[in-house]
C-alpha cells in the first residue's frame, strides 16, 4: 500500500538558472494526494552548479564568474485537507557563490510558496485509471533579497500566481505517464535603482521592473517497483518566458530577462513503512539542463528526506495516487 | 468542492487583472507644458563659452510680419495646427516646445545603451570601438563616464551658446511669436512674450541632432526620426512659422559645427591609448610611488579605460595641475589601514539600507552613468522651476562643464597615481559592486556627483544642502559598494568642488546672474 508519498523531485531540480527557475523548483508538478489528515513535510537539499550560460542565445563562459554555484535547503509540506483537496507550502534557503572574480556571493531566504492542489477527475480507463489535477499557486519573496543581482541574486523577487493542469495516466501494474503545463503571472519587481535600460525598448524611470510572464511544461515517465517501494522516474521539462530582453553581449543579466530552458531529470523515491501510519522516504536525483536562453547551463543534484504521519481523521490511511 | 475550486479561479483571475491594471512604467519625466517663468530678455548679451561672439552664426532678417510671404506662412501655420490627431497631440505636449529636457533624456538612453564594456573574444583578447567603422563589434562609442561626460558637456554648453545666439536675435529682429500676428492661431502650448524669430524649439533640435549624431553615429536615422517629429510639433503646436524654424535649425547646426570642431581636436581621439602607453604610466607610477594598480578582469583587458582622459582639454579649469589631489596613503600606512578595514568591516555587516545606496548610485553598465545621473537630477530641477530653455541651457552647461572637468582632473589623479583597488590591495575581497577598468584614486562618482552638486547649489542656493547630501551619499556609496577607500571617496568630493568652483566663476561673470 505504500504509494507514493511525496514526488518533490522537479521541485528540487533547484535553481538552474542565472537566475532561479523558482517555478520549477517549487512547484508541485506531480500527481500524489495525500488524504485527508495526512501530513508530509520534507527536507531537502539542492546543489546546481553552472559553468556555461547562454547570453541570449549565445553560449559562453566567463573567467569572472568561474563555476557558479547554488545550494539550497528547502523546507516543505503536504497536507491532505480532505481526501480530494491537498494544501501545500515551501521555503526555501539558498546560498550562491561564484569560483572566479571578485563578486561577492549572497544567502537567505528565498520565496514562500503556497499551493492548492485538487483530485478533480480520477477513473478507470483500459488497464489503468486516468486522473486529472488542477494546482493553483502562489509564491513571493519572503526575506528582502535583491532580484536585481543577477546571477548571485536569489530570486527574482516577483510575485506570482499560477495555474496549472496535471494529467496522469497509471497502470495498474505501476508505470505511469504524466504531463502537465502551467501559466505563471507576474507582478512587477522592485530593485534598488531607478532608471534602468531595457535594449530594444529603451530607458526606464522607475524601481519597478515589469516582469514577463511564464509558461512551463513537463512529462514524466515514472514506475513503482520493489513491491512500490521505490518509484523512479524520468522527466523533461522546460519553461518559457513570454517576453523580455536578452543579455547582450558581456552585458549583465536583469531580472525581465527572456529566460527559457528545458531540462531532463532522473530522481528516486524509496519509502520506509515505520508502523502506525508513519512513513519515511528517502529522495535522491540529478538534471541537466538541456538548451537555454539567457540561463545558466546548469548540472544539479539533490538529496533528502520526507516524513509522512497522520494528523487528523483517520491516521493509518495512507497516500493513495 | 466546486466552492474551492471557484474560489482559486477567482484569485488567479484577480491576480490577472491585478497584473493588467499595474500602470505602464515612466520612460521619461511626467510633466505639462508650462509657462515660463521668466523670459531674460537679455539672454543675449550673456557670454557665450565658446563662440567668439553672439553673432559669430549669422542669419538673415526675416520677412516682415506684415510680408506676403509671412501671411502665408501663418496660414500654413493655421493649418498645420487645427485638427490634430491624437499622435499629433501627444508629441506636442512631449516635446513642450523647446524639448531640451526631452533631448536630454534622449542623450541619457543611448549613454545608457552605449555604456557596455566590449566583450573579450574566443581567443581572449578584447576589441575596440573603432570611431571610423561604428558598426563593427564592438560598437562606438563604449559610453564610459567619461565618454558620457563629454557628449553631455558638449551638447548642453551648445545649446548654451545657440540660445544665446537666439535670444539675440529675437530681439534684434523682434518679430513677434506667429500667434501675436494672427490671434487666430490655435494654440496647443502656452504662449509668451518671446519674440518667435528664430524658432527656439529649432534650434535646440538642430544642436541635439548634430551633436548627438557625432557622438552615437549608429543612431543618426533614429536620432533625425526624432528631430523631425520635434519640428513638426512645433507647426502641430502653432508657435513656430517655416521661418522660425528653418533659421532656427541653421543657427543651431552652425553652432553644433562650432563645437564639434573643438572636439575633433579636444584630445579626446587619444585618450584610449595603446598598450605601450598605458604600461609606460604603470611604470611610471610604479617608480614613483611603489605601488601600480592592475586589471583584475578575466581575461585581463589590457589597457584601463581612457588613460589620457586627463590630457583632454578642459573647459574652466586651467590646467590639471591646479586641481590635482595630494598622493593616497601608501599601502600598509596608517592612515591606509584604518580606511581598509572601515571598508572590510562595512563590506561584511551591510545594512539594507547601505546596499540601497551602493545600488541607487551604482550607475554601471547599461545606465546613464554618473554624469547622467545628474543630468536628470537638474532636468529635474528644470522643470520644477519652470525653466525657459535659455535659463535651462545654462542650468546644464555649467553644470556638465564642471563634471567634465571634474573627469578629466579625475582620470588624472587616477592614471597619475595608479592606485590599486581593494579588490587588489586587499587579499579575498569581494564586492557586490563590479570594480570598473581604472584605478582607484580618487572615486570618479565621489568627484562627478561634487562638481555637480557645486554647480547646481550654486545656481539653486536653497536646495544647495540637499545636492551636497546627494553628492556625499554618492561618494560614500562607493565604498558600501566596496569599490573605493573612503580616502578616495573623501578626496574625490573636494577634487569636484574645486573644479566646480573655476565652472562657478565662469557663470557669475556671464551676464545671466
Amino acid at each position: 500500500m505504500n504509494k507514493i508519498i511525496l514526488k518533490w523531485l522537479q521541485l528540487l531540480a533547484v535553481c538552474t538558472v542565472l537566475s532561479i527557475p523558482r517555478l520549477m523548483a517549487q512547484t508541485p508538478t506531480d500527481a500524489i494526494m495525500m488524504d485527508k489528515g495526512r501530513l508530509c513535510v520534507a527536507a531537502i537539499y539542492g546543489h546546481d552548479t553552472w559553468d556555461e550560460y547562454w547570453e541570449g542565445t549565445l553560449k559562453r563562459s566567463n573567467g569572472n564568474i568561474g563555476t557558479l554555484t547554488r545550494q539550497s535547503v528547502m523546507g516543505m509540506f503536504s497536507l491532505g485537507v480532505t481526501d480530494r483537496i491537498n494544501v501545500l507550502g515551501a521555503l526555501p534557503w539558498i546560498k550562491t557563490e561564484a569560483s572566479a572574480g571578485q563578486m561577492k556571493g549572497v544567502q537567505g531566504i528565498q520565496d514562500w510558496g503556497v499551493w492548492v492542489k485538487a483530485r478533480a477527475i480520477d477513473f478507470k480507463v483500459g488497464p489503468g485509471s486516468l486522473g486529472f489535477y488542477p494546482v493553483l499557486g502562489l509564491t513571493g519573496p519572503a526575506s528582502n533579497y535583491l532580484s536585481d543581482y543577477l546571477p548571485f541574486s536569489l530570486g527574482l523577487g516577483t510575485v506570482e500566481a499560477s495555474g496549472r493542469g496535471i494529467l496522469i495516466y497509471e497502470l495498474d501494474m505501476g508505470l505511469y505517464v504524466r504531463a502537465h503545463a502551467a501559466y505563471h503571472v507576474r507582478s512587477n519587481t522592485t530593485i534598488e535603482r531607478d532608471y534602468y535600460y531595457i535594449p530594444g525598448a529603451g530607458g526606464v524611470y522607475s524601481d519597478e521592473v515589469d516582469m514577463p510572464n511564464v509558461s512551463s511544461f513537463g512529462a514524466t515517465l515514472g514506475a513503482l517497483l520493489l513491491n512500490n517501494n521505490l518509484k523512479v522516474e524520468a522527466t523533461y521539462e522546460g519553461m518559457n518566458t513570454l517576453g523580455g530582453a536578452d543579455i547582450r553581449l558581456h552585458d549583465m543579466p536583469f531580472p525581465s530577462n527572456n529566460m527559457d530552458l528545458t531540462r531532463a531529470g532522473l530522481s528516486l523515491q524509496y519509502y520506509i513503512p515505520l508502523g502506525n501510519g508513519h512513513i519515511l522516504s528517502v529522495i535522491a536525483g540529478g538534471s541537466q539542463v538541456l538548451t537555454g536562453r539567457n540561463v545558466g547551463q546548469s548540472t544539479a543534484w539533490m538529496g533528502g528526506l520526507t516524513y509522512q504521519f497522520g494528523v487528523f481523521g483517520n491516521k493509518n490511511t495512507n497516500a493513495t495516487n | 468542492m466546486k466552492k474551492i475550486y471557484f474560489l482559486g479561479t477567482l484569485a488567479f483571475v484577480a491576480l490577472a487583472v491585478f497584473q493588467a491594471c499595474e500602470k505602464d512604467l515612466p520612460t521619461s519625466l511626467k510633466f505639462s507644458p508650462y509657462a515660463y517663468e521668466s523670459l531674460d530678455e537679455n539672454g543675449g548679451t550673456w557670454k557665450p563659452v565658446l563662440l567668439d561672439s553672439t553673432t559669430q552664426i549669422g542669419i538673415p532678417a526675416p520677412e516682415d510680419a506684415s510680408s506676403a510671404a509671412y501671411q502665408a506662412e501663418l496660414a500654413d501655420l493655421k493649418a498645420a495646427s487645427s485638427d490634430l490627431t491624437s499622435d499629433q497631440e501627444k508629441a506636442v505636449a512631449y516635446w513642450s516646445g523647446d524639448g531640451l529636457v526631452r533631448w536630454n533624456e534622449i542623450a541619457r538612453d543611448l549613454a545608457a545603451k552605449y555604456n557596455l564594456p566590449p566583450a573579450p573574444k574566443p581567443d581572449g583578447t578584447y576589441g575596440a570601438p573603432d570611431p571610423a567603422n561604428p558598426s563593427s563589434i564592438p560598437n562606438f562609442p563604449f559610453a564610459h563616464p567619461p565618454y558620457a561626460c563629454r557628449m553631455f558637456a558638449y551638447w548642453s554648453i551648445a545649446q548654451f551658446d545657440a540660445l544665446i545666439a537666439a535670444w539675440h536675435y529675437k530681439y534684434e529682429y523682434n518679430r513677434p511669436a506667429a500667434y501675436k500676428t494672427d490671434v487666430g492661431i490655435n494654440t496647443h502650448l502656452p504662449q509668451n512674450d518671446l519674440p518667435g524669430y528664430p524658432s527656439d524649439g529649432a534650434v535646440v533640435a538642430a544642436v541635439s541632432k548634430r551633436i548627438l549624431i557625432a557622438m552615437f553615429p549608429l543612431e543618426k536615422a533614429y536620432i533625425e526620426e526624432l528631430a523631425e517629429e520635434h519640428l513638426n510639433s512645433l507647426q502641430w503646436a502653432g508657435i513656430s512659422t517655416e521661418s522660425d524654424i528653418v533659421w532656427g535649425d541653421s543657427l543651431g547646426r552652425g553652432v553644433a559645427g562650432k563645437f564639434l570642431a573643438r572636439a575633433g581636436s579636444d584630445g579626446m581621439k587619444a585618450a584610449q591609448t595603446p598598450k605601450p602607453i598605458s604600461d609606460s604610466l604603470r611604470v611610471a607610477a610604479k617608480a614613483q610611488f611603489g605601488w601600480q594598480w592592475d586589471n583584475l578582469e578575466a581575461p585581463t583587458r589590457p589597457v584601463g579605460i581612457t588613460p589620457y582622459f586627463g590630457r583632454v582639454k578642459p573647459w574652466c579649469i586651467p590646467n590639471v595641475e591646479a586641481v590635482r589631489p595630494p598622493v593616497p596613503p601608501a599601502p600598509g600606512s596608517a592612515e591606509f589601514i584604518k580606511d581598509a578595514e572601515e571598508l572590510k568591516e562595512i563590506t561584511s555587516n551591510l545594512t539594507e539600507e547601505q546596499r540601497k545606496i551602493a545600488n541607487f548610485w551604482s550607475d554601471g553598465p547599461s545606465t546613464y552613468t554618473p554624469p547622467g545621473h545628474w543630468n536628470r537630477f537638474a532636468a529635474d530641477e528644470i522643470v520644477d522651476h519652470r525653466l525657459n530653455p535659455l535659463r535651462a541651457a545654462r542650468v546644464l552647461a555649467y553644470m556638465n562643464m564642471a563634471i567634465m572637468d571634474a573627469g578629466i582632473s579625475c582620470w588624472d589623479a587616477k592614471y597619475y597615481y595608479h592606485y590599486a583597488r581593494p579588490i587588489q590591495a586587499l587579499p579575498g575581497f569581494k564586492t557586490i559592486l563590479g570594480t570598473p577598468n581604472f584605478p582607484s584614486y580618487t572615486s570618479g562618482h565621489s568627484t562627478f556627483s561634487a562638481a555637480a552638486a557645486a554647480v547646481l547649489g550654486h545656481i539653486f542656493p536653497a536646495e544647495a544642502a540637499k545636492f551636497d547630501n546627494w553628492a556625499k551619499e554618492a561618494a560614500e556609496s562607493r565604498i558600501y559598494g566596496g569599490i573605493h577607500y573612503r580616502f578616495d571617496a573623501d578626496m574625490g568630493n573636494e577634487q569636484g568642488k574645486a573644479c566646480a568652483n573655476y565652472a562657478v566663476d565662469v557663470a557669475k561673470a556671464d551676464g545671466a546672474e
